[in-house]
This record gives C-alpha cells, sequence and structure tokens, in this order.
C-alpha cells in the first residue's frame, strides 16, 4: 500500500512546535517555583518560559492558518477541529466546576470553629460586598451585548458581508476589554482583599480564572479580526473564526453563573458596597 | 459523521508522501506527529520510568525487612549531601512514597497504557492512517516528559523537613501546603499540572480520532474492545483530570499567595481537598485499569480463536464503570468524618462496579470456553491478569464497606488491595499487551521461552509481595511507615524475598529484549495465526511508517456485530 | 456464630464486677494487661473488644471473606478448567458461539443477590457505628500534633494529657511493645460509652485503634465525634493512621481502660475534677477552643510541653 496519500486526512511532516511548547511549559513551570520561593534568576526563568510559550503560540497557530489556506483543512479535518474544540471546552467546564465546587462548600458549610467566619455565609469578616446589581450586572449586560454582536458578525460573515464582520468583531473585542477594564477597576476597589479567608479565596480565584479567559477570548477574536483584514475566512470555512465564537459563548455561560451564584446568591444578606 | 468510501478521492498535495519515507533522527524523535513513532517514545519512556519506581520500591522494600531504620540514613545523606537528622531520615521515606506512586501512576501507567498501546494501536485498528491531531499527540509526549522532570527536581529541592516532596500521591492539605514549606512540593504540584495537561490534550485527540477516523464500514459496534476501552478511558481523562488541575491550583495559591482554600484559621476545609481529589482519584484507577481490559480482551480473543463473549456486553460493561466510576469517590474517605447517610450512599454505590466488572471475568472466561486456546506468553500473562485483578478486586468490595474501612483504611490491607489490581493488574497488562504487540512494533521476535520464565518468576514475585500484606493490613500496620513494631517483621521480610524474585524477573524482561533486537526473528506479519483478526494483522510488521494510505473498507460479515475486531478487511 | 452483641455483654458484666471488687486508687496497668496489639505472623484481625467491633468482625469473618474467597476459588477454578479442556490439543476446533442470553443474565443477577447479601450487615454496622453516645457520656478530645496525641477531658477540669512515643529502649525494658508504647496513656473508664472527638492541630492525623475497630481523623478546623466503648479492662494500641509528615509512624496510641473507680483515680491524680467536684462547672469546660487549637500547638520539631504531671507506666 505504500505510494501516494489516497485520503482526506491531514498527515503532517515533523514539526518543533510541540518540544519548543513542552519546554517552554517546564520553564514556566520551574520559573513559577523559583518565583514563589524568592529563588535566583527566578524572572529569567520566568520571562523564557513565557516567551517560549508566546512564541509557541505564534508558530504553532501560523502554521495551522497556513495550511489551511493551503487546503489541508479538508472538510474532515475541520471535522476534526470542531470536535477537538468542543471536547476542549468540557475540560473546561470541570476546571471550573472544582472552583464552584469549592464556592458552594464554603457558602453552603461556613465553619463557625473560627472568627473570620463565624458560621455566617458572606463571612463575618466580610464586612460588604460588592453590589451584584451595580458593576457586575452592567458587566453581566456587556458580556450578553458582546455575545450579540459576535453573532452579528457571525451572520455577516456567512451573508459575505466583511464590513459586518469587521464591526461585529470591533465591538465584541471591544466589550471584552472593556470588561476585562471593569473587572480590574472593580478588584481594586474591593471592600475586600485576596485570601485571607474562604470568601475572598474563592470570589478571587474563581472570577479571576474567568477574567483570565475572558482576556485569553479577546485575544482570539483579535486574531480572527486581524484574519478578516488579510482575508482570510470565507463563508462556507471560517472554522477559525467559529471556534473562538464558541469559545467566548462558553466565556459567557460561565459568567452567568458566576454572577448568579457568587455575586447574587453568594453575598446575599450581606452589605453591600 | 463518520467519514464514508465516496469522501475518499484522491487528494492533489503538494507534499506527496512516501509510505516508508523517515525523517531523520532528530526530526524522527523530537519532532514527531507519528503515531507509531510517538507510541514507541512513550512506550520507552514508560520503561524507564518504570525501572525508576520499581527501584524506588526496591529501596522501601530493603527498609522494611526488619524493624528499625536502615537504609533510610545512607539515602537521606547522598540526597541532602551531608549529615542529616532523624527526622530527615524518616521524611524521606515519604519523599521515597510519594515518588514511587506518582512514578508508577503518571509516568508507568498511563503513558505506557495509553499514550504507548493507545498511540500504536488506536489509529491501525480503526483502519486510519494517523491520529486526529498529530501535532498535538506529540506535545502530549513531551509534556508527561516535562512533568516527569519537575518530579525528579522536587526530589532534589527542600520540601520542609528535608529535601524532597513527602506528601503522599495524594497531596493532602494541610500536609502538603502549611506542612511542607519549601519548593519541593510546588515541583510535585507541577508536576501534576503538566502531566494532566498531556493527557487531556491526549483524551481529546483519542476522543477525535475514534468518532471522526474510523474507516468506510467501522461502526462503533465493530470496533475492536481495546478501541472501546481507550474511548471510554479518553472521556474518564477528560472529565476528571480538569477537578484535579483546580484542586492543585488552589493547593499552589494556598503555599504561595495566601489563599485559605484548605486553610481552617481562614475558615478553609482540608476535606474539601480530598473530595476533589477523589473526584478525579477514583476515575483515576479505572483509568488506569480499563485499557488493560481492552488488551486482555484482544488477547484472550486471538489466542482462543474465538470472538469475545458478548461483546455488546463487554464494551457497554467499561462504559458503565465508567459512569458509575465518577460517583463513588467518597470511598477513599470513609473516616474523615461524613455523616451517616453519605457513608451508606457510598457503600452500596461503590459495590455497584462489581457488577460490571464481573461481567467482563466472566465474558473472558466465557470467550476461553469451547476456545482452541494456545498458550502462548500473552495469554498466559492474560490468564494470570483475570485471576489476580479479581482477587484485587474483591478486597475493594471489602474495602467498600464503609463500617468496614474504618479498621482497613490506611493499612496494609488498602495497599495490598491496589496492589492486586495494579500492580499485579495493570502491570500483567502491560506485559501482556507488550509480549503481544511486541514484535508488531519491532518487526522481530522475543523468546517465548524467556517471557515464559519471565511471567513465572514474577508471578510468584509480586504475589509474595503483596498477598502477605493483606495479613499485615488486618492485623493493623499502617502504610506510609518506615518502620514498625516487631510483631509485624515477619510478613514484610518475606515481602522483601518476594521483591527480590521479583527483581530477577525484571532482568529476564530485558534480557528478552536484547535478544529480540539481536538475534530476534523477523516476524511475520500475523505471527500469531487466525486467532489474530483486527486490522494491526493485515499490515507488515513493524507497519509501513504511514498505514492505509488507502483507507481499508471493512466489510459486512455475518458475525460481525460480535466479533472481538472487523471482518478481515479488503487488501 | 454467636450473636456478638451478647458476646460484648458478658464482658461488660464481667468488666464490672472487676470493677467493684477493685479499691480506688489507680496503678497503671502492667505489660500482662495488653490486650488490643499486633500478633506475630498472624493472618488476620486482632480480637476485639467492643460490640461494633466484634460485629464487624463477624460480618468479615462470616460474610465478607467466604464470599470473597469463593468468588476468587470460583475464578481459579474456571480458569483452570478452560485451560485443561479447551487447549489446542484436547480443542482443535474452536467453538464460534459468542451468546448465550441465560448464562448473561445470570452472572450480572448473581452478583447483584451476592452484593444485597453484603450490603445488609454493612448498612447496619454503619447505622451502629453511628449511634451517638447518651447525653450524658464522658467526653474526651483527641488532638493530633505533629507528632504526638494529646487527650483532653473537659468533663473532669479540662486537662489535656499528652502523649508521646516512647523510646524504643525504654519500652523493652518494661517489656512493653516498641513502636506502640506512649509514656502517657489516654486512660478511659471499661463499659461505658465515651463520646470521643478527635480535631487536628496542624495536619490531619488519625485516631485509630484497631482492637476496637475504631477510626477516625483528626481534621484540623472540624471536629469528628464518635461513640468510643471499650468492654475489657486492658491496654489497647493503635498507631497515627493519616499520613502527618516526618513522624506519622512515630505517634502511637495507648488506650488504658479501667474500672470506673480506677479511673477516677486517676482523673485525680492528674489534677482533674470527678463529677463537678471542685465547684467549678466542669462540663462547661470549652470543647472547641478555635484558635488554640489551630494556632497554640508547638511547631513542627519543637519539644510539646507536658501539660500534665509525669505518670509513672
Ligand atoms: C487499577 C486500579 C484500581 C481498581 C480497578 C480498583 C477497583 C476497586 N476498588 Fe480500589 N483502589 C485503588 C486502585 C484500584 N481499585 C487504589 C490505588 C487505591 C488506594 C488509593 C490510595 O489511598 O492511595 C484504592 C482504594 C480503594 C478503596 C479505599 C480504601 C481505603 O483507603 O480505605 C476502596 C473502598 O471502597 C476501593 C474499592 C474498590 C472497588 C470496590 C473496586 C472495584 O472496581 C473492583 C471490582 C472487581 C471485582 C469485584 C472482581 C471481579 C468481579 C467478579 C468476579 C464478580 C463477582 C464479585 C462480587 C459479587 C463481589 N479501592
Ligand atoms: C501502577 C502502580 C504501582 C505499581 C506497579 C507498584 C509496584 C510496586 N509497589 Fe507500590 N504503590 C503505588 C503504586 C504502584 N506500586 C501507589 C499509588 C502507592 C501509594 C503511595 C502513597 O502512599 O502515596 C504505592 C505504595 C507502595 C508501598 C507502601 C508504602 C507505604 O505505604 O509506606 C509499598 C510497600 O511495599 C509498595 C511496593 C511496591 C513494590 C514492591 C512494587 C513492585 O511491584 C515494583 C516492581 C516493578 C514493576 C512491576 C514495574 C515493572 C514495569 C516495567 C519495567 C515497565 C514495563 C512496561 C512495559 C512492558 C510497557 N508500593
Ligand atoms: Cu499523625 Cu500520622
Ligand atoms: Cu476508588
Amino acid at each position: 500500500m505504500a505510494g501516494a496519500k489516497n485520503h482526506d486526512y491531514h498527515i503532517l511532516q515533523p514539526d518543533i512546535w510541540p518540544f519548543v511548547a513542552s519546554m517552554s511549559a517546564l520553564t514556566f513551570t520551574t520559573g513559577m517555583v523559583l518565583f514563589m520561593h524568592e529563588m535566583a534568576a527566578a524572572h529569567i526563568v520566568l520571562g523564557l518560559g513565557i516567551a517560549g510559550l508566546i512564541a509557541t503560540f505564534f508558530g504553532w497557530f501560523s502554521k495551522i492558518i497556513q495550511e489551511g489556506r493551503a487546503g489541508d483543512h479538508t472538510p474532515v479535518v475541520q471535522l476534526h477541529m470542531r470536535y477537538g474544540m468542543i471536547l476542549f471546552i468540557a475540560s473546561e467546564v470541570m476546571f471550573f466546576a472544582g472552583w464552584f465546587w469549592a464556592w458552594f462548600d464554603f457558602a453552603l458549610f461556613p465553619t463557625d470553629m473560627v472568627e473570620v467566619i463565624g458560621g455566617i455565609w458572606p463571612p463575618e469578616d466580610i464586612h460588604a460586598v460588592m453590589d451584584p446589581f451595580a458593576l457586575p450586572l452592567l458587566n453581566t449586560m456587556i458580556l450578553l451585548c458582546s455575545g450579540t454582536t459576535l453573532t452579528w458578525a457571525h451572520h455577516s460573515l456567512i451573508h459575505g458581508d466583511r464590513e459586518g464582520l469587521k464591526k461585529g468583531l470591533w465591538a465584541t473585542i471591544l466589550l471584552g476589554i472593556l470588561f476585562s477594564a471593569i473587572q480590574a477597576y472593580e478588584y481594586m476597589h474591593a471592600p475586600f482583599g485576596f485570601g485571607g479567608n474562604t470568601y475572598s479565596s474563592a470570589f478571587y480565584m474563581a472570577t479571576g480564572f474567568h477574567g483570565f479567559h475572558v482576556i485569553v477570548g479577546t485575544i482570539f477574536l483579535i486574531v480572527c479580526l486581524r484574519r478578516t483584514y488579510v482575508g482570510d475566512f470565507t463563508p462556507k470555512a471560517h472554522f477559525g473564526f467559529e471556534a473562538a465564537a464558541w469559545y467566548w459563548h462558553f466565556v459567557d455561560v460561565v459568567w452567568l453563573f458566576l454572577f448568579i451564584v457568587v455575586y447574587v446568591w453568594g453575598g446575599w444578606g450581606a452589605e453591600y458596597h | 459523521m463518520a467519514t464514508t468510501a465516496d469522501t475518499f478521492q484522491a487528494h492533489t498535495d503538494e507534499h506527496h508522501h512516501d509510505a516508508d519515507h523517515k525523517p531523520g533522527f532528530f526530526a524522527r524523535w523530537f519532532m514527531s506527529t507519528n503515531h507509531k513513532d510517538i507510541g514507541t517514545l512513550y512506550l520507552i519512556f514508560a520503561i524507564f520510568a518504570g525501572v525508576i519506581g520499581g527501584a524506588i520500591s526496591g529501596i522501601m522494600r530493603e527498609e522494611l525487612r526488619e524493624p528499625g531504620i536502615q537504609l533510610l540514613g545512607t539515602v537521606a545523606m547522598w540526597l541532602n549531601g551531608g549529615e542529616v537528622d532523624f527526622d530527615q531520615q524518616l521524611h524521606l521515606w515519604n519523599v521515597l512514597i510519594t515518588a514511587h506512586g506518582m512514578i508508577m501512576v503518571f509516568f508507568l501507567v498511563m503513558p505506557a497504557m495509553i499514550g504507548g498501546f493507545g498511540n500504536w494501536f488506536v489509529p491501525i485498528m480503526i483502519g486510519a492512517p494517523d491520529m486526529a491531531f498529530p501535532r498535538m499527540n506529540n506535545v502530549s509526549f513531551w509534556l508527561t516528559v516535562a512533568g516527569f522532570c519537575s518530579l525528579m527536581a522536587s526530589t532534589f529541592a527542600p520540601g520542609g523537613t528535608g529535601m524532597g516532596a513527602g506528601t503522599g500521591w495524594t497531596v493532602y492539605a494541610p500536609l502538603s501546603t502549611s506542612g511542607s514549606a519549601g519548593p519541593a512540593v510546588d515541583f510535585a504540584i507541577f508536576a501534576l499540572h503538566l502531566a494532566g495537561a498531556s493527557s487531556i490534550m491526549g483524551a481529546i485527540n483519542f476522543i477525535t480520532t475514534i468518532f471522526n477516523m474510523r474507516a468506510p464500514g467501522m461502526t462503533l459496534h465493530k470496533m475492536p474492545l481495546f478501541v472501546w476501552s481507550i474511548l471510554v478511558t479518553a472521556f474518564l481523562l477528560l472529565l476528571a483530570l480538569p477537578v484535579l488541575a483546580a484542586a492543585i491550583t488552589m493547593l499552589l495559591t494556598d503555599r504561595n499567595f495566601g489563599t485559605t482554600f484548605f486553610d481552617p484559621a481562614g475558615g478553609g476545609d482540608p476535606i474539601l481537598y480530598q473530595h476533589l481529589f477523589w473526584f478525579f482519584g477514583h476515575p483515576e484507577v479505572y483509568i488506569m485499569i480499563l485499557p488493560g481490559f481492552g488488551i486482555i480482551s484482544q488477547i484472550v480473543s486471538t489466542f482462543s480463536r474465538k470472538p469475545v463473549f458478548g461483546y455488546l456486553g463487554m464494551a457497554y460493561a467499561m462504559v458503565a464503570i465508567g459512569v458509575v466510576g465518577f460517583i463513588v469517590w467518597a470511598h477513599h474517605m470513609y473516616t474523615v468524618g461524613l455523616d451517616v447517610n453519605t457513608k451508606m450512599y457510598f457503600t452500596a454505590a461503590t459495590m455497584v462496579i462489581a457488577v460490571p466488572t464481573g461481567i467482563k471475568i466472566f465474558s473472558w472466561i466465557a470467550t476461553m470456553w469451547g476456545g482452541s486456546m494456545e498458550f502462548k506468553s500473552p495469554l498466559v500473562w492474560a490468564l494470570g491478569f483475570i485471576f489476580l485483578f479479581t482477587v484485587g478486586g474483591v478486597t475493594g468490595v471489602v474495602l467498600a464497606n464503609g463500617g468496614v474501612d474504618d479498621n482497613l483504611h490506611d493499612t496494609y490491607y488498602v495497599v495490598a488491595h491496589f496492589h492486586y489490581v495494579l500492580s499485579l493488574g495493570a502491570v500483567f497488562a502491560l506485559f501482556a499487551g507488550f509480549y503481544y504487540w511486541f514484535p508488531k512494533m519491532s518487526g522481530r521476535m522475543h523468546s517465548e521461552l524467556l517471557s515464559h520464565i519471565q511471567f513465572w518468576v514474577f508471578f510468584v514475585g509480586v504475589n509474595l509481595i503483596f498477598f502477605p500484606m493483606h495479613f499485615l493490613g488486618m492485623n493493623g500496620m499502617p502504610r506510609r511507615y518506615p518502620d514498625y513494631t516487631p510483631a509485624y517483621q515477619y510478613w514484610n521480610e518475606i515481602a522483601t524475598i518476594g521483591y527480590e524474585i521479583m527483581a530477577v524477573s525484571i532482568v529476564i524482561f530485558f534480557v528478552n529484549m536484547i535478544y529480540a533486537f539481536t538475534a530476534g526473528k523477523k516476524a511475520a506479519p500475523n505471527y500469531w495465526g487466525e486467532g489474530a483478526t483486527t486490522l494491526e494483522w493485515s499490515l507488515s510488521s513493524p507497519p509501513p511508517f504511514h498505514q492505509f494510505e488507502t483507507l481499508p473498507v471493512i466489510e459486512d460479515h455475518h458475525t460481525s456485530d460480535n466479533h472481538i475486531g472487523p471482518a478481515p478487511a479488503k487488501a | 456464630q454467636e450473636a456478638p452483641a451478647e458476646a460484648g455483654a458478658d464482658a461488660v458484666a464481667e468488666s464490672a464486677a472487676s470493677a467493684e471488687s477493685a479499691d480506688a486508687a489507680y496503678t497503671p496497668l502492667g505489660p500482662d494487661m495488653i490486650k488490643g496489639q499486633p500478633e506475630p505472623g498472624a493472618l488476620t484481625f486482632q480480637k476485639q473488644y467492643s460490640p461494633n467491633g466484634e460485629y464487624a468482625l463477624w460480618m468479615h469473618d462470616a460474610v465478607l471473606l467466604p464470599l470473597i474467597a469463593a468468588i476468587s476459588l470460583l475464578v481459579l477454578i474456571l480458569l483452570l478448567v478452560v485451560v485443561a479442556r479447551y487447549n489446542r490439543r484436547a480443542n482443535p476446533v474452536p467453538s464460534k458461539t459468542s451468546h448465550n442470553t441465560l448464562i448473561e443474565v445470570l452472572w450480572t443477577g448473581l452478583p447483584v443477590l451476592i452484593l444485597v447479601v453484603i450490603a445488609v450487615p454493612s448498612i447496619t454496622l454503619i447505622s451502629r457505628q453511628y449511634q451517638s453516645a447518651p447525653k450524658d457520656a464522658l467526653t474526651i478530645k483527641v488532638t493530633g500534633y505533629q507528632w504526638y496525641w494529646g487527650y483532653t477531658y473537659p468533663d473532669n477540669g479540662g486537662f489535656e494529657v499528652i502523649s508521646n512515643m516512647m523510646p524504643e529502649d525504654e519500652a523493652i525494658d518494661k517489656g512493653l511493645p516498641p513502636q506502640l508504647a506512649v509514656d502517657n496513656r489516654m486512660v478511659v473508664p471499661v463499659g461505658e460509652p465515651i463520646r470521643l472527638q478527635t480535631i487536628g492541630a496542624d495536619v490531619i492525623h488519625s485516631f485509630a485503634v484497631p482492637s476496637l475497630w475504631f477510626k477516625l481523623d483528626a481534621v484540623p478546623g472540624r471536629l469528628n465525634e464518635r461513640e468510643f466503648y471499650v468492654e475489657e479492662p486492658g491496654i489497647y494500641y493503635g498507631q497515627c493512621s493519616e499520613l502527618c509528615g516526618a513522624r506519622h509512624g512515630f505517634m502511637p496510641i495507648a488506650v488504658e481502660a479501667v474500672p470506673r473507680p480506677q479511673f477516677e483515680a486517676w482523673i485525680r491524680s492528674q489534677g482533674g475534677t470527678v463529677g463537678g467536684e471542685g465547684g467549678a462547672e466542669s462540663t462547661s469546660a470549652p470543647l472547641i477552643a478555635p484558635d488554640s487549637a489551630i494556632e497554640g500547638a508547638p511547631a513542627a520539631g519543637e519539644e510539646p510541653e507536658l501539660a500534665t504531671p509525669e505518670t509513672e507506666v
């Protein structure tokens, strides 16, 4: 059966990026350990790791984009990518399940054995929480809105309206940045600090990981926007865009849960800030 | 969804592949995008890790041969590079068991089963030319290596009382947070992060490959059971590992950034960590055994020259084990102070798993029943597996009883249980699979005689190590102890002797490998004969660098719905 | 099989009788009174000295062990049969059967039945273990420290006994088992239900006594409680059963059960109070002192301060 490839799968040439990615990840985690223990060369190692990871993302994704342009992404290969993205999002859901688990554990069973908690939720030490119906509600609106602008972009893309695509993407990206900015503002003006008790630990880690995902999603969208400008994406083949959109909607849904569980329910009965 | 025959038209492709054109050394082994090469890398890595993990358990067994602290002092001095106090020696014990547990679980069994055999044979068995994401496949492998390096680094970093992470493979808080200053535990946590990321990507790859890349005619219900086992395993990985990632991230922030997830002073709950860990940890134990189930199914059918008995029952039993495996986790936590209803629920739920597992055991026996068995080495290892796994499984059912576990928890009875399912279950399946497929992968025949000798020596050795541990455990010997009261000496000494016998068998294994690569006969495409029906046997040994350049078409076959594998493919 | 509960009752009566005859002075029990400890080369559990322990042991010996042995043997025999009958020589032409609904239903249904048989005593055992001690039961609070135990008697003035492992030489001199013997034992009254609470001071420990079928984790920030009952006077050894750092293997547990009068004498010898004597409302002594429980413990490696006068063993 030696001879020419006679199927639609994409058989890849050897590639150095996976190796670079892994070694960069190891460098990054090692740098983190050095950093956390204030050891020598921490910043250099950490910097190298991050640089390697960023380089990997550029190198790896540009390769994928080039391969897409070269026609390697046959329908079945696109199907792979869909599956891959959906499964990746499923694993992300479970990651957030872990943080919500912690939140529910603390909120439903606040311990009465230490004064900082005092058997109540929000804990004794949390004198005031963020008013969910102020900035968090605004942020909810912003994210929901960004979901619609993204759908606008998608519809435009499908109907061959490049201008609409650009506008929709621009709007989504700006809304995403706005969300992150408001989140940062809130963190800076929060009535409680980071850590020290279960409320602020679970609050910052859960919303923080969400915020990190918003930033990643925003970058993902920026890449799509750039690709739009250079003429990528056709009404039929635009999986890169779809993946970004799925990811964005996923991040959106996580926020809805955070809003309801952490901000509204989790802060119920406390003084609003 | 499935790829159908008419989508497979010739594809004009600028980079023309010749099936056996292999890249140069560096490109081939460091930049690989070839599932078979990556599988080989995984296997070599796993054997390497297995030897290290096995050597560590050798130090442990020698230390436990008699009461008192013997070896730890010497090893600790070497590790610390100077004088050590008594506590540092004792801490070393905890470092050894932590490293042993993590290496065996994350760097021997998982890489060998999923990364090694999974990579090699899932694509071939479904008639695919490679994995769905060949590049991501390689990042999975190298992340495993990265994780291993991080774990090794932890051994040489300060960990509080002495060098290394001494938390146990379960990394329970607060011992792993406020109880272990120094970077060692952070290195170990990152080792789990890296290995976990590797496995999540691997899981995505396998699920996509199995769902999307089956050859025309290869329906889900025609897939070989090994492929089914990897499919279920991949789902367990995909859903369980992220929860571990969250849990160990909480450990990191508790350790370094002032959060109090598990710190009672800030209202945190050490038991929360255990819930999160075991929500991952219990599925993890099935992650380690399900691929083994798959391997055993292939082997039993091949050497009995019979299709697997109750194919559908076998496949869905694995699905059931996977599903139920997610709702039994707290049976590892019976003594933490669960409330009474919780304990009763987890007792009942845990026992349920014995039912689908029993279906598998009995179906293997029924497959052989009426068969024409040929006792080649893989079958002998498989027979050993079936019996010894049963022994390990039934002691699991004893432990499942929350009230009974009050006595047995954290004793050597548990150690005996899980080594029967792992060191005598998973590892037997590994050797079975290895001897089954080694000639296929390497093109060389191993010595059947040496494989049989290795089996018997290993069999005697590991049973001598681990069976007495049931007695020790029932008699009350706690686990994770470097020293014990003289009453426990008798069986400990026997266990240590067992280890020495077992070690001989590993030497025989390597002799066999040397033999195969130097003097082994060339392997025919189907060296096991007519019982071997899955697609790998239609390829040369070793298979071409890129197989199935033209996809095989799986024909409908009158007994195909209960066949172990697809009907023979059209050439 | 003798119903375990009765056996328990007998033992209680016996120990109660010995209690009456004893005078009210406390002398620590000697090595001849060691009851709960491992036996060299033993094949099974330690003898049980609590009603729940006897029930659990009965359940293991009469239900679980025979069943799992039978299942393992069945699998082994079936394997031997197929090896003997269906090898290439004996049976050159393999059959093609791959289905048999009846047998498949059987090997699904029978295990279910077996599990139901196991579940009945199993659930009973759990519910017995969770019966809480009567309101007026004596409370003992067990605190796990790195790496020793503290036993607090809140009903008796709230003093805490600190219990460290006895050095090997000393133990051997005294005829006590090394690695198990301790300097100060946890003394309890025999034949009465005790409310035992556990908590961890630094990391998780686990209070375990195999011959009483008792194991309860001592978790920081969490007070666990279980009924604790010893049927016969004697010494019962156990060991910390949750990995707690370097000296996890070096913080044994020794329970010394004595009749009520001796127990009260012991309490007094520790400077404690019995039955509200000494004026103070001793029962209201705080069971939980959250801050001290979490922060007040000696740091790892520090020699613990002995809270009580040393007791001669
Ligand atoms: C491959 C890994 C593997 C597998 C497959 C299993 C399988 C099982 N395990 Fe095990 N287990 C571990 C690995 C594994 N375990 C590990 C590593 C630990 C310790 C972790 C740590 O603390 O470090 C552990 C600990 C552990 C505990 C906690 C003990 C403790 O710490 O106190 C329990 C308790 O319920 C348990 C139960 C079971 C059960 C019920 C099964 C069942 O799945 C077994 C089912 C199989 C059979 C029953 C045999 C075949 C069936 C028949 C022949 C049918 C007829 C049988 C009956 C009707 C009974 N296991
Ligand atoms: C797969 C898992 C696995 C395996 C194989 C083993 C194998 C062995 N284990 Fe281990 N063990 C664990 C998992 C495993 N263990 C875990 C999770 C713990 C708990 C840790 C903790 O408490 O935190 C533990 C704890 C543990 C203890 C208890 C320590 C304590 O509590 O204080 C002891 C004591 O004797 C022990 C001994 C051994 C011995 C002698 C072997 C021997 O069988 C080793 C012999 C070596 C091999 C069998 C490997 C050979 C394989 C190869 C060379 C590769 C072959 C590969 C291919 C063919 C592809 N182990
Ligand atoms: Cu204390 Cu283990
Ligand atoms: Cu489990």
